[in-house]
């Protein structure tokens, strides 16, 4: 088999399999039993079919019985009707097929007891030679007479029938199975959900329901996403822990430095490296907690933050340039805004040495703070690496990395939990685009 | 004059130690306390001039702390955070601290900010209970003293520099008088940690600039070759 198909047979759903499944294994069961036991053994005419059949036989062996040899291959030419026909002749053998109709020939003997002497033997015969009913019997002489009853329409009408009785039971079991099977499924289909959800949220447990089986499996799921749950956050607290737990022997080593009477250089150089650790941890505690998140959303100048922002950066010495309404009032959380601005001018500037910060109003109501520089941008493939986690972009802008590569991350995060959308660009000309579009009031 | 003297509260052995030291050998009497029934040992009886508290301290929130010291005195408090939040900072302003500093800082920063907040003295306008009403409004806006935070007339935080809101909280302070540049210039020198030299004049129009955005008249006129006044109503709540 190809690859292909192997592929096709294995985008089959769970309950699409169970279904074939079953659809086989009936289809099987009904095979085998109407074309090679059922066809042969249980068939059966209608009673009046058969009494009729019945009484023809046992009028046709007393009339031939009685008729001298000489005259018993035209008497049962006589006897012969359109339907149901008589051949006599001395040198006959008994008919036999191995599609032998012992229901049929004991529902005959029943009705006409008198024929149990006649070793009546009755058959199927081959579709190819008409279907029909055919069969023989003795006379009391022991010559053979055959018949045949070409009732072959009928006979399939009726085989139709019995099948539509057969499979009718079977259908509704299908559907019932079907129905049954999905309603089965169904914890499936939650625990799928679920699934896709952990570590996007806080861990709810999926209700154990359905089967043993699933149930277990749903068991297993819900202690696996509490261990996950809690290694997330055993991490996140170890990591938290430890930038707070530096801050205070940080502190000792600042004032111990303080206490040293020592080079003005020295001290300088150290205490920027006191102070470089000192920012490496705020970010990292800023990252991980995501500061001011708890504060619920409030009305903020927008604009008056961004020209605070960009006039405290003149203030000191840096080339920062606001393009923007004077105000503009929108609802978020003002502590990751202030935060996320912060970090994109000041990455600006760092990298680029400049900024240009404008503040459009879109007429649906969005706003966008658009936040360039004239700098040397960052590499395409890398654009969305960046805004990673600890990812820093040593080579490409190396000047001087900072921090721990969490600044971008930061934005990402304060910007979607606005609903809003951040985005980096190189543009055109030159330069690096960091783009915030927050909705004017976030459902 | 009698050294001042500080309550120093603070969990590590060490650091509270060197920060004691320090304290002393800038001229302030220290007493030292690891623990919050330490504190309280510490308060009793003599005169403490202000409480440099931890808030991580074992056992009690310091935010619980400062929530309780609060209650039955106005002694200034400045508080430590080895977190940095920026909701630490806001909710120890709010719960009546009268300033913050973050692990790590330096003697400077330190010894700058006790100068200042002792220079102040307990925060004005207390009503004897010890909770402190430190919102004042004019034309609609509000401005939170605690909070270091302006409202527009809507609601909306308007963000200040710092420079900026010390202005603001002098003009407010004196309002319908003519405050000379001179003395604005003087005010703004004192400012603790700022290194801007802007001049006052821009400082003033950008404040202006924030409180007429929205579309009011300009509560802070100029008055030609004297320096400038704030001439709206303003109310204490």
């Amino acid at each position: 088999m190809n690859l292909g198909r192997l592929r096709a047979v294995g985008s089959i759903g769970l309950l699409g399999r169970i279904f074939i499944i079953l659809a086989l294994v009936l289809a099987t069961e009904f095979i085998a039993n109407t074309y090679i036991f059922d066809r042969a053994s249980q068939f059966a005419l209608r009673e009046d079919e058969a009494r009729r059949m019945a009484e023809h036989l046992v009028v046709a062996r007393r009339v031939l019985d009685r008729t001298p040899p000489a005259g018993r291959s035209a008497t049962a030419g006589q006897l012969s009707t359109q339907h149901f026909s008589i051949v006599w002749s001395p040198d006959q053998e008994a008919a036999f097929s191995s599609f032998a109709l012992r229901n049929l020939q004991n529902q005959i003997v029943q009705l006409e007891p008198e024929l149990r002497r006649s070793a009546l033997h009755m058959h199927l015969r081959s579709l190819r030679q008409g279907g029909d009913i055919a069969g023989s019997m003795e006379l009391s002489d022991h010559s053979i007479l055959t018949f045949t009853s070409a009732q072959a329409g009928q006979i399939w009408s009726l085989t139709f029938g019995r099948i539509l009785t057969w499979v009718a039971p079977t259908l509704v079991l299908v559907l019932v199975g079907g129905l049954m099977l999905r309603i089965t499924l169904r914890p499936f289909r939650t625990l799928m959900r679920a699934t896709r959800e952990v570590g996007v949220r806080d861990p709810e447990p999926v209700r154990e329901q359905g089967p043993a089986e699933i149930r277990a499996l749903i068991h297993a799921f819900n202690v696996m996403q509490q261990r996950i749950h809690r290694l997330i956050t055993s991490r996140t607290q170890a990591l938290a822990a430890v930038g707070h737990d530096l801050r205070t022997p940080l502190a000792r080593l600042q004032l111990r430095l303080d206490g040293v009477d020592m080079e003005p250089d020295a001290y300088q150089a150290m205490s920027q490296d006191i102070e470089e650790m000192t920012d490496l941890l705020h970010s990292l505690q800023i990252y991980l907690n995501g500061e001011g998140a708890t504060i619920p959303r409030e009305r903020i100048d927008i604009a008056a933050m961004a020209q605070t922002l960009l006039d405290s950066a003149c203030d000191m010495g840096q080339d920062a340039i606001y393009l923007g309404p004077e105000s503009l009032e929108i609802l978020a959380r003002p502590v990751p805004i202030r935060r996320s601005l912060a970090n994109l001018i000041d990455n600006a500037l760092h990298y680029g040495g400049n900024v240009r910060l404008s503040l459009t109003q879109e007429d649906s109501g969005a706003i966008s703070i658009i936040i360039d520089d004239d700098g040397p941008g960052i590499a395409p493939d890398r654009l969305a690496d960046v805004m990673q986690p600890f990812v820093r972009l040593d080579d490409a802008r190396s000047r001087n990395t900072r921090g721990m590569g969490l600044g971008l991350a930061i934005v990402s995060d304060a910007v979607r939990a606005e609903d809003g959308i951040f985005t980096l660009e190189n543009r055109p000309e030159g330069g690096l685009r960091a783009v915030i579009r927050l909705p004017l009031s976030p459902s | 004059m009698t050294a001042q003297t500080i309550v120093l509260v603070e969990d590590d052995p060490t650091l509270r130690m060197l920060t004691a030291r320090l304290l002393q050998e800038n001229g302030y009497a220290v007493r030292t306390a690891a623990t919050a029934p330490e504190m309280w040992i510490a308060l009793e009886g003599v005169a403490v001039d202000m409480i440099v508290l931890d808030l991580m301290l074992p056992g009690t929130n310091g935010i619980d702390l400062c929530r309780q010291i609060r209650r039955t005195s106005d002694i200034p408090i400045i508080f430590i955070s080895a977190r940095g939040s920026d909701e630490d900072r806001v909710l120890g302003l709010e719960l009546g601290a009268d300033d913050y500093l973050a692990k790590p800082f330096n003697t400077r920063e330190l010894i700058a900010r006790i100068r200042a907040v002792l220079r102040r003295g307990p925060m004005s306008d207390t009503d004897g209970g010890g909770g402190r009403k430190s919102e004042i409004r004019f034309d609609g806006w509000i401005v939170s003293l605690s909070r270091r935070e302006l409202r527009s007339p809507t609601g909306a935080i308007v963000d200040l520099t710092g420079a900026e809101f010390d202005l603001l909280g002098t003009f407010i302070d004196q309002p319908q008088r003519v405050i000379g540049r001179e003395r604005l210039i003087e005010l703004s020198r004192t400012r603790v940690g700022d290194s801007s030299d802007r001049s006052i004049d821009v400082l003033v129009s950008r404040l202006r600039r924030k409180l007429t955005a929205a579309g009011g008249k300009p509560p802070i006129v100029t008055v030609r070759g004297v320096g400038y006044m704030f001439n709206a109503p303003v109310s204490r709540a």
